[in-house]
């Protein structure tokens, strides 16, 4: 467990140039420095590795690499994405407050198989401390001539300069994130063209997730194989998941895809004293929720959760027992994705205030017999119908919750209570 | 057109360009996709989502305006999925959107309504209560209903992208989205207007207008407006004899889609009740309204009795006149056996011959690489040849001026000459000769002993180094006494950096008074006419306290005893009574039929969208009624069109000439007196709403502070009755006014 | 209207972006007036931003409305966001939120009388292993409890 981009963080001074240096940190930064390791060769490494997209899609990060137009002429970008917002997930902010040289080498090696000399990584604006740990890493590293312009007289060229948000759940969004980085708000923009062709300033820009840049120099020193060896077919390797919500130790745990649910939740100590499962959401709050028994037989891998009717997404694990009012719960959720929603596509920006507001209206005991339906299509509707993917992380969990406690909601509306004793 | 990839929608086989959206595919193709954030002239959006089709092997709708087409597609347009994805969208944008539509300004021309009527379903379903947004306004001339609004963004790209001052956003996020200015204190662009016609609903809609009439209570009457060198194509919207409103017109090669606030909120002076109403004469110094037939007898006896001599009459005509009125004018003129005409009235030097041609078309300015800008604050005088510029631009021309002031363009000046008018054939001749340096030509005499200076050499470099460029000379030479020296070295700068020009320097209808040749061969120009002892005089919508150069001095010379003055104005005007011996009331703009020539040398006939306010007649019958009464021959006009076939069938004459060498002295500190775009003429200084905007209201003599020390100038002074504003944005020796008031306020 | 402090490290920030692209600078440009003049921004600072980065008042204008980290009304001293979302939710925050409601005797978004402090509830602020949490300034605490309220409350002055 917390084997690679977690695995600093029992030791002293766990960010420090010299702990990341003493676990074989930026050997592979000078092999590449050195000549020895050809853009094509860490491609195809990554490929290998079967390492993908940490940040919730899961594309194939060696895939997207290998996109970018490395030979067009002038300026292209690589940008990390720690605007790490989604509920239930916090895995990117131990690796940046931990292991922050791990990312700063994750993004050099992507700079140079991209031919892309600025990198920028955008950290949440919340985010002081990880901020101030990679300020460090980064003079650090600076300062061991590790950076810069014709770096160690190999004439590769790469800078990396930290930005920060300022709060909005959106800017995780990658073209947001753009948006927000040339300092405007951060409304996603449509796709094609996509980041690769025209990015950040219109230039050639690839994004990728902390988590999984933080990968990167690992799995070129161990190996693609070796990486893919940890995990399952299909899902390469190691991943973060935060483990929060009903259990007893909620923490962060860097696991082989694959690992049993049931193991997962052990490691966080198991549901408190006399509690029973009720749903998992498995992959941060835009994913649909699973029943306890369903849950209890998944793995912790993209097809598995896949099978069991929802996503890996950020690989953020919540956990309900049987004390968590399952309406009160979505009512959370529905008002997180009212509020974050940046308003431009009309489906969005009506419909997660319509949904929050009947979900609200239920709580308050004013629910009517026809809301759910009225719920389904309104969720229904969005879906799939507008520029970027918050509208369907909004319009997923409602339909996952009715249909898997639909009771629990009917209940709510005829009484205008929970159903959940200790609530309402 | 290369038109080479075949897709099919709705099972017709259509074309398109490569990398051309769908929906503009099937625009031209007649195939109907419900849209709102789509606009043809702005940039893609993709925000409504109205516009989603099916489009086979796509999981989900795609937005027809931001899907580029690739060979061998098929698009459904409106199938089940098409269908129930816009049905979807039409219903997330009325749960929030008021249904009071009978009292929406918008109502009859809303494509919100007009969708709706055909997609919207259910609409009961949201109980929620509805979004009301309080608005701040944003100025005289816009109306705003915010919580009408469905953040479809084309104002804030229209803002951004065609005006280029960006003063509307959306400010905050999510359902608190909002469409606004920063501040409250109005939208300053010059082509804001255009912001009504974009928004599909009734969130923004013409603020003079408001109330007036329903839209479906008016007649569209396509006309042309004519306060510019444009003719921008418009449609007057007349109710019971009125003109209403103004809307744009489309005309790609002429204005596009979009009209300047000038062209659009100007009819409002047209129905201000400061007309004449009824003819009028004066006798033994008392006005009396009187029949039409009195008037004409009266001003055709004055004109015989006090002109026994074809040479002692004068006339002195708008620029703003029709091309028949202009032409007819000229022909009763010189069958009086005079040549004393003119309607350069703002020109203290009427000598300048037209020695610079305007020979780049509107579509082909947007093809320029760059602009050398002379005496001209563009965007103000001419907003739609300055928005071809903005777009050269946006594709990356540059752009230079040789101003009397640092003027607020809505592109960026890479080089920027200040220059006082005295100093500006100096500036001319420093590049003219720069220009020669470089192609080692041999030099000109009167180029001689020029100097040239650094900033000389910048702007002849910019000029030799573009491919495409053009020279734009504007209206601030007028009143230079140089301006002939100014028009010839600006036309030699042309010819030696193989650039294009845009003489820019009179606006108005001035094309077709220079097509009948509206200025004397041999005889008295403006300014003499109104120095010599001229004993009759005939006038055309003219109000020289504002249109002529040195206003006191016509002002005093027409109302000398012996002058006989006939004026033939729309408007009635304090100090034209006082000279004046009849009054003919003429129709004004929209109410006669016209002919309008614009910069570009294409004719725009209109007919009359309404009759003519009161008693009033279209100038062009009067001049043929006066004309008859004098038994002038060749009038015998039953139709205004008859006269545009004769006019035009004329070759206008081009008379070059040769650079003066002798320099007219000027003064050592000049001033350069420019109008509001919304003072430039007597209908738009009655358009009330134009009065408070921002640009209406500017009344300012700018000048630096070494000149102002000279003139003991300190700020909020009155320099020639406006205020002064003392700012390092203007040249030295010289104090650049910008007014709405008139200049009898002060001599120049 | 910015002082030269704020300059100077809002030009360290614009050093970040190529040439021409300061406006990139501006989320922090705002979070750096929006600081020096205790906690929220006004007309004046987000003009005095946008002439300072040449950008378009209504531009900055969206930024500062659209980030929920700037303030358009004057705030406590110290602010407390505290997160109310599901994992904090699910572990307790909505008692504490009440519980700290209570004790400074504020609602969410107000101001407590002596000024010190204000309450505003938050989405996920990424800390939710640690939850119930709270942010106060730079600082994440974490593992809250009523206890813990008590004594980080004491320490503020
Ligand atoms: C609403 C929304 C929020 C997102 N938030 C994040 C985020 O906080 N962090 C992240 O890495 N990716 C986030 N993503 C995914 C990014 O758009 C993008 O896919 C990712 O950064 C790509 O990196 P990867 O390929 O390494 O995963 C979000 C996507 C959406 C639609
Ligand atoms: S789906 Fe929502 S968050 Fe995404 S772009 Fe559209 S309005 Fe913005
Ligand atoms: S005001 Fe009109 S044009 Fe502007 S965003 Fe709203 S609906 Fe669209
Ligand atoms: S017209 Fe296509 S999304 Fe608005
Ligand atoms: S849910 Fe509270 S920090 Fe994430």
């Amino acid at each position: 467990m917390n084997n690679i981009c977690l695995k600093s963080i029992d030791k002293d001074n766990p960010s420090s140039l010299a702990t990341y240096e003493t676990m074989g940190g930026y050997k592979v930064w000078h092999k590449i420095l050195n000549g020895e390791l050809s853009p094509e060769k860490i491609l195809e490494e990554l490929k290998i590795s079967g390492l993908r997209g940490r940040g919730g899609a899961g594309f194939p990060t060696g895939l997207k690499w290998s996109f970018m137009p490395r030979n067009q002429e002038g300026q292209k970008y690589v940008v990390c994405n720690s605007d790490e917002g989604e509920p239930g997930t916090c895995h990117d902010r131990d690796i940046l407050r931990f292991n922050p040289h791990s990312v700063i080498e994750g993004m050099a090696i992507a700079g140079y198989v991209m031919n892309a000399t600025v990198g920028y990584n955008y950290i949440r604006g919340e985010f002081m401390e990880p901020y101030y740990r990679c300020e460090e890493a980064l003079k650090e590293a600076y300062d061991a001539g590790l950076l810069g312009t014709n770096i160690k007289g190999s004439k590769v060229c790469f800078d990396l300069y930290s930005h920060l948000g300022a709060g909005a759940y959106i800017c995780g969004e990658e073209t947001a994130l753009l948006e927000s980085l040339e300092g405007k708000k951060g409304q996603p923009r449509f796709k094609p063209p996509f980041p690769a062709n025209v990015g950040l300033y219109g230039k050639p820009t690839t994004i990728n997730n902390t988590e999984s840049f933080a990968s990167v120099p690992e799995i070129l020193s161990r190996g693609g194989q070796w990486f893919a060896n940890l995990g399952v077919p299909n899902s390469g390797g190691t991943k973060c998941f935060s483990v929060t919500g009903n259990v007893k130790n909620p923490a962060n745990f860097e696991i082989p895809m694959g690992t049993p649910f049931s193991d997962l939740l052990k490691l966080a100590g198991g549901l408190r004293k006399g509690r029973t499962l009720k749903g998992v959401i498995p992959g941060g709050s835009s994913t649909p929720v699973i029943p306890a028994a369903k849950a209890m037989k998944m793995t912790m891998d993209y097809d598995s959760i896949e099978k069991a009717g929802s996503m890996l997404g950020a690989g953020s694990v919540i956990v309900m027992d049987d004390t968590t009012c399952m309406v009160k719960a979505l009512t959370r959720l529905a008002h997180f994705y009212y509020d974050e929603s940046c308003g431009q596509c009309t489906p969005c920006r009506e419909g997660t205030g319509w949904m929050y507001r009947v979900l609200k209206r239920i709580m308050d005991g004013q629910g009517k017999s026809e809301d759910l339906e009225l719920l389904l299509s309104v969720q229904d509707k969005m879906l799939g119908n507008t520029i970027c993917a918050l509208a369907d992380g909004a319009a997923m969990p409602i339909e996952s919750f009715i249909r898997h406690f639909r009771e629990e909601f009917e209940y709510y509306i005829k009484h205008g209570k929970s159903m959940v004793e200790n609530d309402g | 057109m290369m038109v080479d990839i075949e897709i099919e929608i709705d099972g017709k086989v259509v074309h398109g360009y490569p990398g051309e959206s769908l929906i503009s595919i099937a625009d031209r193709e007649g195939i109907d996709i419900p849209r709102f954030c789509y606009h043809k002239k702005l940039s893609v959006a993709a925000n409504c989502r109205m516009c989603l089709v099916d489009i086979e092997g796509n999981p989900t709708p795609q937005p027809a305006c931001s899907t580029l087409s690739s060979a061998g597609m098929k698009v459904h347009t409106n199938n089940e999925k098409a269908k129930t994805a816009q049905k979807a969208v039409m219903e997330f944008l009325l749960i929030n959107h008021p249904l009071d539509c009978p009292i929406c300004d918008q109502g009859g021309e809303c494509e919100l309504q007009d969708v709706a009527m055909e997609y919207g379903s259910d609409i009961s379903r949201f109980t929620e209560g509805k979004r009301i947004v309080d608005d701040k306004g944003i100025g005289a001339l816009i109306q705003t209903d915010m919580t009408r609004c469905i953040h479809c963004t084309r104002c804030v790209r229209f803002g951004a992208e065609v005006a280029g001052i960006v003063e509307m956003g959306a400010t905050g996020r999510g359902e608190d989205l909002k469409i606004e200015p920063f501040l409250s204190e109005g939208i300053q662009s010059e082509l804001s207007g255009n912001m009504i016609d974009v928004c599909p609903v009734g969130a923004l809609t013409s603020k003079p207008f408001r109330y007036d009439v329903r839209s479906w209570q008016m007649n569209s009457i396509q006309t042309i407006a004519r306060h510019d060198l444009v003719g921008s194509n418009i449609f007057t919207q007349t109710h019971k004899n009125k003109v209403k409103r103004v809307v744009a017109r489309d005309n790609e090669s002429i204005n596009e889609t979009w009209i300047s606030d000038r062209d659009r909120f100007s009819y409002q002076g047209v129905n201000n009740e400061n007309r004449v109403l009824i003819p009028k004469i004066k006798i033994e110094g008392e006005w009396q309204d009187t029949s039409w037939d009195d008037a004409l007898d009266f001003a055709t006896n004055g004109i015989k009795k006090h002109a026994k001599e074809g040479s002692q009459f004068g006339t002195l005509a708008s620029k703003n006149a029709t091309l028949e009125e202009l032409y007819l004018l000229q022909k009763f003129t010189r069958g009086l056996g005079s040549d004393n005409l003119d309607y350069r009235l703002d020109a203290s030097n009427p000598n300048n011959a037209k020695v610079l041609e305007s020979n780049i078309s509107l579509t082909e300015l947007e093809t320029i690489d760059h602009a050398l800008i002379v005496n001209s604050y563009l965007r103000l005088e001419q907003p739609m040849i300055n928005h071809r510029i903005r777009k050269a631009t946006l594709n990356g021309a540059s752009v230079s001026t040789i101003n009397a002031k640092a003027f607020d363009f809505n592109y960026r000046i890479s080089h920027s000459v200040l220059t006082s008018p005295q100093n500006t054939v100096a500036t001319l001749s420093g590049v003219l000769k720069a220009l020669h340096d470089k192609s080692s030509k041999t030099l000109p005499d009167y180029l001689n002993s020029v100097t040239v200076h650094e900033t000389h050499t910048d702007i002849a470099n910019v000029l030799l180094n573009a491919k495409n460029p053009v020279v734009v000379l504007g209206e601030h030479m007028n009143g230079n006494t140089c301006s002939d020296q100014v028009a010839k070295l600006v036309s030699e700068i042309a010819k030696a950096s193989d650039a294009k020009t845009i003489n820019a320097s009179l606006t108005g209808n001035t094309h077709s008074a220079e097509r009948v040749n509206f200025r004397p061969d041999n005889g008295k120009n403006a300014l003499q006419i109104l120095s010599s002892d001229l004993t009759a005089f005939a006038l055309f919508d003219v109000y020289p306290n504002f249109d002529c150069i040195d206003s006191k001095n016509a002002i005093e010379h027409l109302s000398r005893d012996d002058a006989f003055v006939v004026v033939m104005n729309s408007f009635d005007d304090e100090s034209v009574s006082s000279f004046a011996n009849v009054i003919l009331p003429i129709a004004s703009f929209y109410e006669t039929s016209g002919t309008h020539i614009n910069v570009d040398n294409i004719a725009q006939s209109y007919s009359a969208s309404v009759k003519s306010a009161g008693e009033s007649k279209p100038g062009w019958k009067v001049i043929k009624v006066l004309a008859d009464l004098l038994n002038l021959q060749g009038f015998d006009f039953t139709d205004s069109s008859q006269i545009a076939d004769e006019a035009l069938s004329l070759t206008p004459r081009i008379s070059e000439i040769e650079v003066p060498t002798s320099n007219s002295k000027m003064p050592n500190i000049t001033t350069v007196w420019q109008y509001t775009p919304y003072a430039s003429d007597v209908v738009v200084r009655h358009a009330s709403s134009l009065q408070q905007t921002q640009i209406g209201q500017m009344s300012e003599a700018s000048v630096c502070k070494a000149t102002a020390k000279l003139l003991k100038l300190s700020e909020g002074d009155l320099y020639k009755g406006v205020p002064v504003n003392i700012n390092e944005s203007v040249a030295e020796g010289c104090v650049f006014v910008h007014t709405n008031l008139p200049r009898q306020l002060g001599v120049v | 209207m910015i002082s030269d402090q704020a300059k100077k490290e809002i030009n360290t920030w614009v050093a970040k972006y190529p040439e021409g692209k300061q406006s990139s600078a501006v989320m922090q440009a705002l979070t750096i007036v929006q600081k020096e003049n205790g906690g929220s921004l006004t007309n004046e600072l987000k003009q005095a931003v946008a002439d300072y980065l040449e950008m378009p008042t209504i531009s900055v204008q969206e930024v500062a409305t659209f980030y929920e980290n700037y303030n358009h009304k004057p705030v406590g001293k110290h602010v407390v966001r505290f997160c109310h979302n599901i994992s904090c939710m699910l572990n307790g925050s909505d008692e504490l939120i009440s519980y700290l409601e209570e004790k400074l005797d504020v609602k969410t978004g107000e101001i407590s009388k002596d000024g010190l402090v204000s309450v505003k509830r938050v989405e996920c602020l990424g800390a939710c292993v640690g939850g119930p949490m709270c942010q106060i300034g730079d600082q994440y605490y974490e593992k809250l409890t009523k206890k813990r309220i008590d004594e980080i409350l004491d320490g503020l002055k």
